[in-house]
């Protein structure tokens, strides 16, 4: 067990973070347990106390009485100095127990940025980073959530990989783990891989062999080990409603980012918006039935104290019984002095109407996103949504009340042109332009936030050559020229993190030893501005003698194996580049939700199908 | 309406919580409990409750004290036992009391606060103990100690010895020392242990590291000529 020095957390910004305690941990007696997970979040504590997916995790984990689960996070440079200075280990905050004791470490994977810190984490907890120098006496290190879904640049370091949801697959491993260990480790390593390769969205990578074309481009991944299925597809859980829910979450001390109830209404969402991975890779929706979701919103607030329920999904408007889920919501809680809060709004005015709703205990700003300034560049993207959606919406809520408006958009995206970058402007200014007209007086704030597109795996524009980062610079540039209005204020993403978040979001896995190089120049906390190190990456790429600009600025043929052509999220490869071609067309693609298929493949692949309860609940 | 003034502790488990965190843990229990809280009125009503005292990250507290309001009379005994119930378990309830009447509020008449802190020795032999002992009575007989508080708001000189209520004492043991000193709280402001610590090591060559002092409150007080109270007791 660590024990931490008074000393050292004197000297360290919000100790909190190491020490746990918090209400509703689950510490239980690792020795009288089966198996050990330690379930960890490769950011700093704030972040990772956040997760959803996590909190799932531990939840199932822990219901089992022969399994622990223990939470883990990446110390903060102060506190990682200490640790090294002092040979603490990195420990769970449960049990203060060393990770490296733990029968399997997982890790979930939210953005490519934070891969640096993985490996500085399995470095302090004393575990090989290489899966290939670690054996049956390490932990299993594995690893899920979105970037699963292309983990090549991870395969190095990663044991195995869990695609899609795992709530059915954590058991299965686990009970492979017990197995296994029951069987005086049969096999030893290679042993309980093979095993859990098995098993339905387990990937283990070091199972497959990767071969190149002279011109660098996959020629071909090939299963090298007979337990390995030649496509991995992601699992789901085919009736969320039924799926186990957390509703005893651990409360935490510190304000974390998202600390309030969360409620997750659905899976997947089906709009079609061709830039999101998100939208492929949780299809289809899946629905919770409105009456499930009062009897948990009960429970967690009961079980917890908060003051606010977060509706939360990809596109909680979108729940086809929101005003049924609001009102009952609103009904029981509002007496108590708990709100209920919509984290995105659709733009349109219904979703105006419903903020009023539950804005009633609570007032704070809305926020919209159009993604492009111009109707032809919403249409290239698949956003359906027009110029008088977003004028209604705006005019909606400024008529309620409002006055402060934040518009995200994105640059850097197919097909783009200064005009369509010139068009987030004069959005911008019609939003004000309302309100005065609206009010007849000046009064709006309206804020501008302009993201830089990054290409992602498993949707329409994983063939598109990112915008280089020059190009994005002066894209910047161009719209801070035009946003001269001391009532607009704009901010916008470093061009270097989405440059390199383009290459490792379709790297493969000669990305492997780019990582290892940086991260031994001291790479870590990529995501955080201040600490985000662009030169030592750059001398990373050039000492391993790889070419960034071969993976993110590249232009992908159609019939060119991607790093990922392996990993399935059930959506058909034809239909994403049908999407591609009819983006470029500037053609529209229907939401499926509402019966109109459009033949993505992933309802017959996955033997699921839509579940929407509008008029059956 | 109904109103309680609470004593509670701060246990050593969440030592490195704020207070605000401390408050916003304290609110989320009063919340579990359902006890019918009042609010204030407003667009934005929040739960009346409030505080003696403000206790820093890293100090623990054997005695803080809390003013909860309800909207409905209750029985300060189930009270008690229903708040505690939802308590984390590093806060306990220790006693309850209803105010009757109008009186001032906790904060305007809590004027002390007594510390306890230990520190580890370092090399645990005469010369050290003697440092110890020789620090803490140079710093009672001085008659004047100037620290420099350093804030995000700026640098400020203060004495901290018109802080102090009386001579610190220490006792020596074997693996660390014991320092008790009573401080007082004013409307001009205070200063904190951990300062009066720091001030030891570097104006009275205190021999020990004041990072590694573990601290903490014993309890507040309200001193009426030159007789302390517990805010309990007051009223």
């Amino acid at each position: 067990m660590v024990k931490l020095e008074a000393s050292w957390l004197d000297q360290v910004t919000k100790p909190a973070r190491y020490t746990g305690n918090e209400l509703n941990m689950v510490k239980k007696d690792l020795l009288a347990v089966e198996t050990t997970f330690a379930l960890a979040f490769p950011d700093v504590y704030e972040v990772g106390r956040s997760n959803l997916g996590l909190k799932i995790l531990y939840h199932i984990l822990n219901c089992r009485a022969d399994i622990a689960a223990e939470w883990v996070f990446a110390p903060w440079t102060d506190m990682e100095s200490i640790m090294r200075e002092n040979h603490v280990p990195l420990y769970t905050i449960e049990n203060m127990q060393p990770v490296a004791d733990f029968d399997v470490l997982g890790f979930t994977l939210q953005y490519e940025m934070s891969y640096s810190n993985i490996l500085n984490m399995l470095d302090l907890a004393g575990i090989p980073l290489l899966a290939k120098d670690r054996d049956e006496t390490h932990p299993l290190v594995i690893a899920g959530g979105p970037c699963a879904f292309n983990a090549e640049p991870l395969a190095d370091f990663i044991d195995f990989f869990v695609l899609g949801e795992a709530e059915e697959s954590i058991l299965e491993i686990a009970d492979t783990v017990i197995s296994w260990k029951k069987s005086g480790r049969q096999g030893g390593k290679s042993g309980v891989l093979a095993k859990v390769a098995a098993i339905g969205g387990v990937y283990v990578p070091s199972f497959y062999t990767v071969a190149y074309h002279e011109d660098g481009t996959i020629a071909n991944i090939t299963p090298n080990h007979p337990a390995a299925k030649p496509m991995v597809t992601k699992r789901i859980v085919e009736d969320l409603d039924k799926a186990p829910y957390p509703t005893k979450p651990i409360v935490p001390y510190l304000d974390v980012i998202h600390d309030r109830v969360v409620l997750e209404l659905f899976r997947g969402c089906s709009r079609g918006c061709r830039f999101c991975q998100a939208g492929i890779i949780y299809r289809p929706v899946r629905e919770r039935k409105p009456e499930t979701l009062l009897k948990l919103a009960k429970e967690i607030v009961d079980n917890t104290g908060y003051d606010e329920i977060s509706l939360t999904s990809l596109s909680s408007a979108d729940y086809s019984c929101l005003h049924q889920l609001v009102g009952s919501l609103m009904n029981q809680f509002k007496s108590q002095g708990i709100s209920v809060s919509l984290p995105s709004l659709r733009i349109d005015s219904f979703s105006i109407q419903l903020a009023q709703e539950v804005q009633q205990v609570r007032k704070s700003g809305l926020t919209f996103a159009p993604e492009a300034g111009t109707q032809r560049l919403r249409d290239v993207i698949n956003k359906g949504v027009t110029e008088q959606n977003l004028e209604d919406a705006v005019s909606a809520a400024f008529e309620s009340g409002w006055s402060t408006v934040k518009l995200y958009f994105m640059i850097g995206l197919p097909t783009e042109t200064d005009e369509d970058v010139k068009g987030i402007a004069d959005l911008a200014y019609k939003v004000l332009n309302l309100y005065k007209t609206i009010k007849g007086r000046r009064g709006a704030k309206v804020t501008v936030s302009v993201a830089s597109f990054v290409p992602k795996p498993h949707t329409a524009f994983q063939w598109f050559g990112q915008n280089a980062p020059g190009e994005l610079a002066r894209k910047q540039q161009l719209l801070k020229s035009l946003l001269r209005d001391r009532s607009i204020s704009y901010n916008w993403h470093d061009v270097e993190i989405s440059y390199l978040e383009g290459v490792f979001s379709r790297g493969d896995r000669r990305l492997g030893a780019v990582l290892l190089e940086a991260w031994r120049k001291g790479a870590k906390f990529d995501s955080w501005s201040e600490h985000f190190k662009y030169d030592v990456w750059m001398e990373a790429f050039r000492q391993t003698g790889v070419d960034p600009e071969f993976y993110n600025l590249r232009e992908r043929q159609k019939n060119e194996v991607l790093p990922w052509a392996h990993i399935s999220s059930g959506v058909d490869r034809q239909f994403l580049w049908k999407e591609y071609q009819t983006a470029v067309a500037e053609g529209f693609t229907a939401d499926c939700r509402h019966g109109q298929c459009s033949d993505c493949g992933v309802c017959p692949t996955l033997g699921v199908e839509v579940i929407d309860w509008e008029g059956k609940a | 309406m109904t109103k309680f003034r609470v004593e509670i502790t701060k246990g050593e488990e969440i030592r490195y919580i704020s207070h605000l965190d401390y408050a916003r843990t304290i609110e989320r229990a009063l919340r579990r409990s359902k006890l019918p809280m009042a609010y204030s009125e407003g667009f934005n009503p929040h739960m009346k409750f409030s505080f003696a005292s403000a206790l820093s990250v890293g100090v623990a507290s054997q005695a803080e004290y809390m003013e909860v309001e309800l909207k409905e009379p209750m029985d300060a005994a189930e009270f008690s036992a229903r708040l505690a119930r939802t308590l984390p378990p590093a806060i306990t309830v220790c006693r309850v009391k209803e105010v009757v009447g109008k009186q001032p509020a906790l904060m305007a008449i809590v004027n002390l606060a007594v510390y306890h802190l230990a520190v580890p020795l370092e090399n645990k032999d005469e010369v050290e103990r003697d440092g110890i002992n020789r620090a803490i009575r140079e710093f009672n007989a001085a008659l004047e100690v100037l620290y420099v508080k350093e804030s995000p708001k700026g640098r400020r000189e203060i004495d901290v010895k018109q802080y102090m209520a009386e001579d610190a004492t220490v006792t020596v043991g074997q693996e660390k020392a014991e320092i008790m000193f009573s401080i007082r709280i004013t409307p001009q402001g205070s200063v904190k242990p951990g300062e009066v610590l720091k001030v030891l090591v570097k104006e009275f060559q205190f021999p020990g590291k004041s990072e590694a002092a573990v601290i903490t409150r014993l309890g507040l007080y309200v001193e009426k000529s030159k007789t302390r109270f517990s805010p309990l007791e007051m009223g």
